[in-house]
This record gives C-alpha cells, structure tokens and sequence, in this order.
C-alpha cells in the first residue's frame, strides 16, 4: 500500500507475445518493474529487445498478452479501447522518434489537438495554453507554420509541447532524439530533465549512451527481459 | 472552429483536386437523378392535369346513323350518365405544298359549351365561322402555314377548298401533330357539310358518374347505353373506352422513366462506390495520422466523426452544385418532353419533393458507402495504425490459377507481378471491377439498344416492299386504277389492297375498343391483301403465312393477338368489319414494326364475304427507287394521276413518313440513354483512376524497395500501368457480358413502347470499340500520375513511409 503511493508506474508479470505466421514470438517475458512518480527513466537495450513493446503497453497502445499494468492507481490493461484513448489522452504525453505531427496543421493547431479531443480546457484558453507550452520548448515564433516548414528539432520540440497539452502526469518517449543530430538530441533531453523538474515523470527509449547522465535510473532489456 | 474541424478543412483542401474529382463523381449522379426526377416530376403533374383538364370522356359510343340533339338529350336523362355529347371525326386530306398530307377533322357541336375532351383556346376565333377551321398549334408546322394562311383541304367526299386558319386551340389529348405527321383541323358541322361531306355526328361521347377510374365500370355503362341506343333504333358501330384518366402515352412515358431513373440511381451509387473507395484510400493514407490523433487522445468514434464530416462535406458541395444544375436541365428535359407529348406546362415547379431526394439520396447513399472504410480505418488498434504494414500480410496471394495461365501464355516478369498485385486485395478487385463492369455495361447497354432501335426503324422498311400506301375513300374497281398506276415510269409493282377498322367480335356484339380519340392510338386494322403479295414482307413468329388466296385464313399480329391473347393457331376467329361479321381461322401470327394491332386476310376470300369482288380501297405501290427524294417526285405523279381519274384518297402515307413518325416518338429518349451513357463513362474512369492510386499508395515502401534493388522507373511504371490495364480488362468482359443482359431487357422494354414487340437484341459493334478505348486511356490516364508520383518520391523516403 505504502508502494502504491509513491509507485506511479507500477508493471507486473508482463508478457507479450505477438501471433506469427509460423508460430508465435514472445517480446517481452514477465516484466516487473515499478516506477516513481518525478523520475526520468531510461530503457535501454538491443534492437527488437522489446523497449517498444514495453512502452507500448505503458502507453495503452498495446497490451499485454498477460501481467497488470497500473498507473495512477488504474489498471490500464483493463480499459477498453475508447476508455484507453480518453485516459491516455490525459495522462501519458507521448512523443514518437519520427515527431510524427499532423501535416495538415500548424504548429499552434497541433499543440491544441489533444485538448480539442480530450475537451479538457475551456475553449477559450486553449490557444493561450498552446502557446505557453510552445515558449515553453522555445518555438513560439514557429506557431503559424505547417510542421513541413520547420527543423526535425523544432518538431520534436512541437511534439513535446503536444505531448504536454494535457498536461498528463507522466511523457513517455520511444527514442525522441534517434532521429536528430548529437547536438539537438540534447537539447532535446535538457527540455525533458527541465519538465522532470517541474514534477513530471519521464520514460524514455534510447540507445544513446551520451545522455546517460540525465538519467535517474535505467531499465536494461534483452530479449524481452530486463538484465541487472 | 473546432481544431480538429481544421484537420478536416485543411486535408480537404490540401488534396483538392483528388478531392474535387470526389465532388464531381457525385455531383454526376446528383445531377442525373435531380434532372430525371424533376423533369419527370413536372411532366407527369402537368400531363395529368393537361389531359383531365380537356375533360376526356369515358367513352365514345359509334353509331352507324347520325345523332339527334332530341336523342343527346334523352341520353343526358339516362341514369348515371353526367355528360353527353355528339362529335364526328373525319380522316380528309390537307395541300403542303404539292402533296396532299392527312388531315384529322374533329367536327365539334358546340365550341362555346364544349363539355368533353375539351381544347384550350389559344388565339384568334373561339368558334370557327362556317367555311373556317381553327387549328391545333403544334399542326402548323405539318400545314406549313400560320394562323391567318389558308389551306386547301379536301374532305373524302368533297373537293378541294379553300380554308381559313382562323384560331389556334391546344389539344392536351393528341399526340403533337409532327409527330404523327397529321395536320388537326376543328371545324363546326356546317363547315363539314360546306366541304361537301354528307355525314353528320355519328360519335356520342359520354361522361358517366360513379367511379371515373375503373374501365370496367365505364363499359358496363356503355354498354348500357349501347343497349338502350339499339333498342330505340340507333344501331351501335363501335364502343370507345381509352384507359380511364390516362393520357395516351401515359403508360409509355411511366416505363421510359422508370427505366432513367433506375440509370440516374445507379449512377448515384456507382459515385458513391467510388467515393467509399477513395475514402479506404484516404484511410490508408491516413492510418498513420490516425494512430496518432488516438495516441493524444481522440477516440474512435471522434475519429468516425471527422471522416464522417469530410465525406458530408463532400457530399454538400456536390449537392451545391449538383442540385442547381439538375433544376437547369430538368428544366430542359421536361421542355423536350412537354414538346413530344403536346402539353402545355402551366405549373412550372419542380416538385419539392426532387431536390429533398436528391438531398437524402446525396448524403445517405455516399455516406453509407463510405461507412465501411470509415468505421474500419478509425477503430484500427493505435498500434496497428502505427505501425502500419498497408497490406495485410497474413493473406495468400490469390489468384494463382491465373498464374500458371499466364506462365503457359509465356509473359514477362513485369506481366506476372502485375496479376499479383491485382489479386492481393480481393474486395478491392471486386470493387473496382464491378464500378467499372456497371459503368460498361450500362455504356454498352445504351448504345446496343439505339442501335437496335436504328435496326428496327430500318424494320420499317424492310417490311414493306412497298413506298406508299394510298389510302382511298371508297372502293373502286381495281383493274383500271392500278393498272393506269403501273403504268407510271418508275413504279415497280403496284397492288389493290383492302383495309378496314376491325374489332374483334364479342358476345356483346358490340365492339369495346381502347382507341383515344385520335383514332391512331389503340386502334386495330384489317389488311386484305392479294396472295401472293409481293408488297409485304412480315416476319413469321409461329404458324405460317397466307398461301391460299380463297381461304379463309388470318394472320394477326403481335398488337392484335394481345387484344385477344387467348386465340391460338387453328381457331376460329370473327372479325367485325363495317357492321359485319367476318369469319376467319388464325393460321399464323406476325410481328411487324410501324403498325398497330393489325389482321391479314387474303382479298378474294375477303371480297367474298363481303360480296364486294373486284374491288379494292387501298393501293400500295413500290418504285424502282426506295430514297426519300424519289418517292415524293412519284408520290406526285400517283396523286395526280388519280386526281385525273376522280378517285376519291382519304389518306397517302409514304413510308417514309411513318419512319420519321415513330423515330420522332422515342428520339429524345433514345438521346438521353446515350448522355447517361456518357455520364457512365466519366464515373468508370474516376474509378479506375481512385482504385490504381489506392493499391500505388499502399505499396509505397514496396515500390521503394523494389527501386533500391534496381528496378527502373520505367519498369515500375510498366508494372503499374499492367495492373490498371488488366483489371479494365476484367471489367470490360464481365461489362460484355452484362451489357447482353441489361440490353435483352431495355429493348424488350422500349421495343414493347414502340412497337409491341421486343428490339431485336443488337451488339453495337463501335459501343465496345468506344468502352475499350476509354477503359485504355483511363486506366492510361489512371495509372500515369500514380505512377509518376510513385516515381518521383525518393527510395529513401519510400523505404522511410512505414
Ligand atoms: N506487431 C508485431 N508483430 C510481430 N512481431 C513484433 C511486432 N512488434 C514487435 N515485434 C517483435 O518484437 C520484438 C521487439 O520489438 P520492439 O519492441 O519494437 O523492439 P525495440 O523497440 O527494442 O527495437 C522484435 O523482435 C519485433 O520483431
Ligand atoms: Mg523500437
């Protein structure tokens, strides 16, 4: 019980394995793992050793084959589909290495997206709110352009101020930087261990070793297993 | 707005032209329905209130003597009579120039009080004075003259006169006189007597009370009537019931429009095939984007929202420009009509009802349509959207029969990967195949059947052998007369014919007919022809053709066998011909094309009957020359020569006016077949155009990846255009194949309008040429761009597209 309150993130038993044509893979093999609300946490290891996957069932955008995820107190891995969008929408920022906005809006428009889906503040402040998170990550000026016109770092730093639109508790990151020169990339993670300052919980995938200093604590993975 | 609204306006207009061609597809058929409907719409409001306007009596009973006022009078006293009228109408001729044309006279009691098949006034006199004649306006044109001219007119007993046009009447009741090529000429009882035609009204029109709409009751009455008539010394010819408060092109115009509409519709929902699989493209394409909007929170029914509204905005604007586009041409349309059924539009709106249709049918039917794709691509596991492997990898590659065919057929490489890749997407095959077989089809389908029609008009031809049918106004003795004609340079054959009004005798005695009061719709004739004729050449359908020249043998026809459809080969049958009873046996049965219901008998054994040997009212002639220029210098001398022997004509009807009057009755429908035809053209070809950029984007990373291994552009281009030209290809057999059906079933449609008979079932040989050539530019015009943008995109950023 003591755990659970400091315990934001809060894995047990977790499998997944991923139907094949010729029979099934397993990714990821009774993982537990428990993480602190205010941490910045690194997942390392090989290509396909499963940091992804584990993400991915953070995240609610997969799930578990078998195990419970619970975080904040909800057992994510029971939701339903529409419930997990709702839940994840407010609670887990996600950035992705290919930035991945929507190339029909602008920075601004992207920025405002999740509140517009989540309904989650007054209409009238959303746009304030959009471009304080953007002066936030240092791209104000940028807010009016179509994600085309800008560098990959201004539209990680875009995706990062949608990723806290909501302002969810906990951004996780599936190798943010993996696209962006050594020099950007660290800008990139100061941006992250600044939000961890203000109280935010932050899991990232990386295989960088230069960033290893940003981290609070790193979960090492191979073949679907954490190694110690 | 909403900030995901701008995603759907921003991706809208991003993508405009794609998405504009998805306005267009459904504008056509938005267009194609309101047109139809609109126009349909207004003609038959306006033909009903046109034709129950006029009053048209339920019956007409024929009497063999001349109807009294005194006996008007008594019959208005009978019981559950409300109207009653006398009128005669007499078959003259008319001068156009210098051939004498047939002259419809309606002799009218009482212009000022006319309570039955009542005329519109349109100008000049109200009644016409004696020695003058009002016309009905659409007869001009066949008088070659104006109100005011005037007109040498010749009644069948009379001579020649001159008469005055002294007003313009509009008869809802008729067909539109260029049409039928008959002048119609109203003129008062003495005007008929001043012709020199000794007869009076011998027509007695009634309107009965009670149930106006039942045929069977409006002839049980008359035949009451009748009865009493026949009792009180008025000997009955003929008892007229018209359908009940149908105009007489009612039921034809209720098919043809059946048969557009069902076009128009299927137009709307090939459009909205189209747009569903456009929609799956767009799905495809945006799958990512959708992975996305729920991985920041968006659920899926807020995805199905969005997509939902980009299709509804899609479908209003076709709407916007469909809807006012369709009111223009339903304008146009129902003018055309209006102009081949002789009626005047009093009311011009177009029902409200039309554009409310074309609203529901706009949205419901895209949106529908599009539901699948829609519904599947937004509940697509966020993780499956995001990492997106486009085509489903756990489906076999179909098909492989079609492989080893193409293997033993020894084709390229390229050719076999092509096949593939069709078959990878089954359903989307089908989809694509089917849009593409339907339009075909429908394309093929409107061009088999005018050429059918084109075929059997030519029928008309074919049929007769002879090039003018002079009809006379008594029987004379045949030898002189159509010998002093066989004389004439140029005539080829010429033959002595009788022919009579006939009716089928019933127990009743009296003959009930369905012929309106033009005397042309509904009516069916008796030929007695010399056998062997070398003059007619009708089609045998079962039993066989006159042989015996003293026998008493009939051939019916297909329209007069269907006035008795229980009559069989071998039957005894009675017809009755001028108040006689004439007996015959079915030996045969025709089908002919120009005529209404009709029966052939030998002449002698028809002049016995009748005692009337020797004698002949019908000459038929064939010239050395069957063009039109040649028979009307013959015609002319024909006429002239039995204007020198004072022999009375009631009527000359070249053959080839008969053709001009039937090809005038189905030419617009006929046209506007072949714009829909068009209009399935251009919808086929978005088709095939949305389909090969759909399985192009799917395979982006594929082609990538094939171009790092070393494929060229060419070659990529070459497998692209392959599979657009093989599934145009599929489609263009199975739209044969269909189109053989679909025309099988419209010609026996407008066949049974035209000529009661199916059209002969005819493949227009350009029809699949033209469809083969648009399925090859389109699937050209379809694969170029997709492949050149397939092209463009670099291999890295082909492999990166996940
Ligand atoms: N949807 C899937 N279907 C089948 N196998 C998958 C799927 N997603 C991941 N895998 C497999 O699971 C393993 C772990 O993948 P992933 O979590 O993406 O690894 P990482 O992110 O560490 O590179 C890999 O071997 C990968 O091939
Ligand atoms: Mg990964």
């Amino acid at each position: 019980m003591n755990q659970q309150s400091t315990s934001l993130i809060q894995l047990s038993h977790i499998s997944k394995t991923f139907p094949l044509a010729a029979g099934s893979f397993q990714a990821l093999k009774d993982i537990d793992l428990e993480i602190s609300k205010g941490q910045l946490v690194a997942i390392t290891g090989k290509s396909g050793s499963g940091k992804s996957t584990l993400l991915n069932i953070m995240s609610g955008i997969d799930k578990p084959t078998a195990g419970n995820v619970l975080i904040n107190g909800i057992r994510v891995d029971k939701l339903t589909e529409s419930e997990l969008a709702a839940w994840r929408g407010k609670n887990i920022g996600v950035v992705f290495q290919f930035f991945q906005l929507l190339p029909t809006l602008t920075i601004l428009e992207n920025v405002m997206l999740p509140m517009d889906f989540c309904n989650s503040y007054p209409r009238k402040e959303r746009r304030d709110r959009a471009l304080a998170l953007l002066s936030l990550v240092d791209i104000k000026d940028q807010a009016s352009k179509l994600p085309s016109a800008l560098s990959g770092g201004q539209q990680q730093r875009a995706a990062i101020a949608r990723a806290l639109a909501n302002d969810p508790p906990v951004l996780i990151a599936d190798e943010p930087t993996g696209n962006l020169d050594s020099h950007t990339g660290a800008a990139i993670m100061e941006l992250f261990a600044g939000l961890v300052k203000a109280g935010k919980t932050v899991i990232i995938v990386t295989h960088e070793k230069d960033f290893a200093g940003y981290f609070g604590s790193t979960v090492s993975l191979l073949d679907g297993a954490i190694v110690h | 707005m909403k900030t995901r609204y701008r995603k759907v306006v921003r991706d809208l207009t991003h993508d405009y032209s794609k998405n504009l061609l998805l306005v267009l597809a459904i504008t056509i058929g938005i267009w194609g329905i309101g047109s139809i409907l609109g126009g349909y719409g207004v003609i038959k409001r306006e033909m009903r209130d046109n034709y129950m306007g006029t009053v048209p009596a339920s019956a007409t009973i024929e009497l063999e003597d001349s109807i009294s006022v005194s006996l008007i009078d008594s019959v208005k006293q009978l019981p559950g009579i409300k109207e009653a009228e006398r009128h005669a109408t007499v078959l003259a001729r008319m001068k156009v120039g210098d051939r004498w044309n047939p002259l419809l006279l309606f002799v009218i009691d009482d212009f000022a009080t006319k309570r039955t098949n009542k005329i519109n006034h349109i100008s000049g006199a109200v009644t016409p004075a004696e020695g003058t004649m009002l016309a009905e306006r659409t007869a001009y044109m066949v008088m070659n003259a104006k109100e005011g001219d005037e007109l040498i007119i010749k009644a069948p007993h009379g001579e020649p006169k001159k008469i005055k046009l002294t007003g313009t009447v509009q008869d809802a009741g008729l067909a539109p006189a260029w049409q039928e090529q008959t002048g119609y000429g109203y003129i008062t009882l003495s005007t008929l007597h001043w012709l020199g035609e000794p007869q009076s009204f011998d027509q007695l029109r009634i309107l009965v009370t009670g149930n106006q709409h039942s045929a069977q009751y409006i002839t049980n009455k008359a035949t009451v009537i009748a009865n009493w008539l026949k009792t009180n010394g008025h000997p009955i010819h003929e008892i007229q019931v018209p359908p009940p408060g149908k105009h007489p092109h009612q039921s034809q115009m209720n098919a043809v429009m059946t048969i557009f509409i069902i076009f128009a519709f299927m137009i709307l929902v090939l459009g909205a095939i189209l747009v569903a699989e456009s929609m799956a493209t767009l799905m495809v394409k945006q799958v990512r984007q959708i992975g996305i909007m729920k991985t920041i929170g968006a659920g899926s029914f807020q995805i199905i929202r969005l997509y939902g509204l980009m299709m509804l905005i899609i479908c209003v604007l076709a709407l916007l420009i469909g809807i006012p586009l369709s009111q223009l041409t339903a304008t146009a349309f129902y003018k055309q009509i209006a102009g081949l059924l002789n009626l005047e539009i009093n009311n011009k709106d177009i029902p409200f009802s039309v554009p409310l249709i074309q609203i529901g049918s706009g949205i419901i039917i895209p949106l529908l349509a599009a539901a699948i794709p829609v519904i599947r691509g937004s509940r697509i596991p966020v993780r499956v959207a995001l990492d997106n492997y486009g085509v489903s990898k756990n489906r076999p590659v179909a098909g492989s029969w079609l492989l080893k065919l193409s293997r033993i057929a020894g084709s390229s490489e390229i050719f076999m990967l092509s096949i593939r890749n069709i078959f990878r997407q089954r359903a989307r095959l089908m989809l694509t195949v089917g849009l593409l077989a339907a339009g075909g089809a429908m394309f093929m389908t409107a061009l088999n059947v005018s050429e059918a029609w084109n075929k059997d008009l030519q029928k008309i031809y074919e049929q007769r052998l002879f090039d003018m049918e002079v009809r006379l106004q008594s029987a004379v003795h045949a030898d002189t007369v159509v010998n002093a004609i066989k004389e004439i340079p140029g005539v080829r054959i010429a033959e002595g014919w009788q022919y009579a009004s006939t009716s089928f005798v019933k127990e009743n005695n009296y003959e009930v007919t369905r012929t309106y009061p033009d005397k042309g719709h509904g009516s069916f004739t008796l030929q007695a022809l010399p056998v062997p004729t070398r003059l007619l050449s009708t089609t045998i359908e079962e039993g066989q053709w006159l042989t015996a020249t003293g026998a008493n043998d009939v051939v019916l026809n297909q329209s007069a066998r269907a006035l008795s459809p229980a009559v069989k080969i071998g039957d005894p049958v009675a017809l009755l011909v001028n108040g006689h009873t004439t007996l015959w046996r079915v030996i045969g049965f025709s089908k002919d094309y120009g005529m209404g219901a009709g029966a052939y008998v030998s002449l002698n054994a028809f002049t016995d009957q009748l005692h009337t040997t020797g004698k002949i009212n019908m000459i038929k002639i064939a010239y050395a020359n069957r063009s039109k220029a040649y028979a009307i210098q013959k015609n002319k001398e024909v006429e002239s020569l039995l204007e020198r022997e004072n022999i009375a004509v009631s009527a000359s009807i070249p053959v080839w006016l008969l053709k001009n009057a039937i090809a005038g009755h189905m030419k617009v429908l006929v046209n506007t077949l072949l714009s829909m035809a068009v209009m399935m053209g251009i919808v086929g070809i978005l088709g095939l155009m949305s389909a090969m950029s759909m399985s192009i984007l799917e395979r982006t990373r594929e082609i990538g990846v094939m171009r790092a291994i070393g494929a060229t552009p060419n070659k990529i281009r070459r497998l692209i255009a392959g599979e657009g030209f093989l599934v145009g290809l599929i489609s263009i057999f199975i739209a044969f194949l269909l189109s053989l059906l679909l025309s099988f079933y419209m010609g026996r449609m407008i066949g049974g309008m035209a000529f009661r008979t199916p059209l002969s079932l005819t493949l227009s040989f350009p029809a699949i040429i033209i469809w083969v050539l648009i399925i090859i530019t389109g699937a050209y015009f379809a694969t170029f761009f997709p492949a050149r943008r397939a092209n463009k995109i670099t291999t890295r950023e082909a492999l990166a597209y996940e």
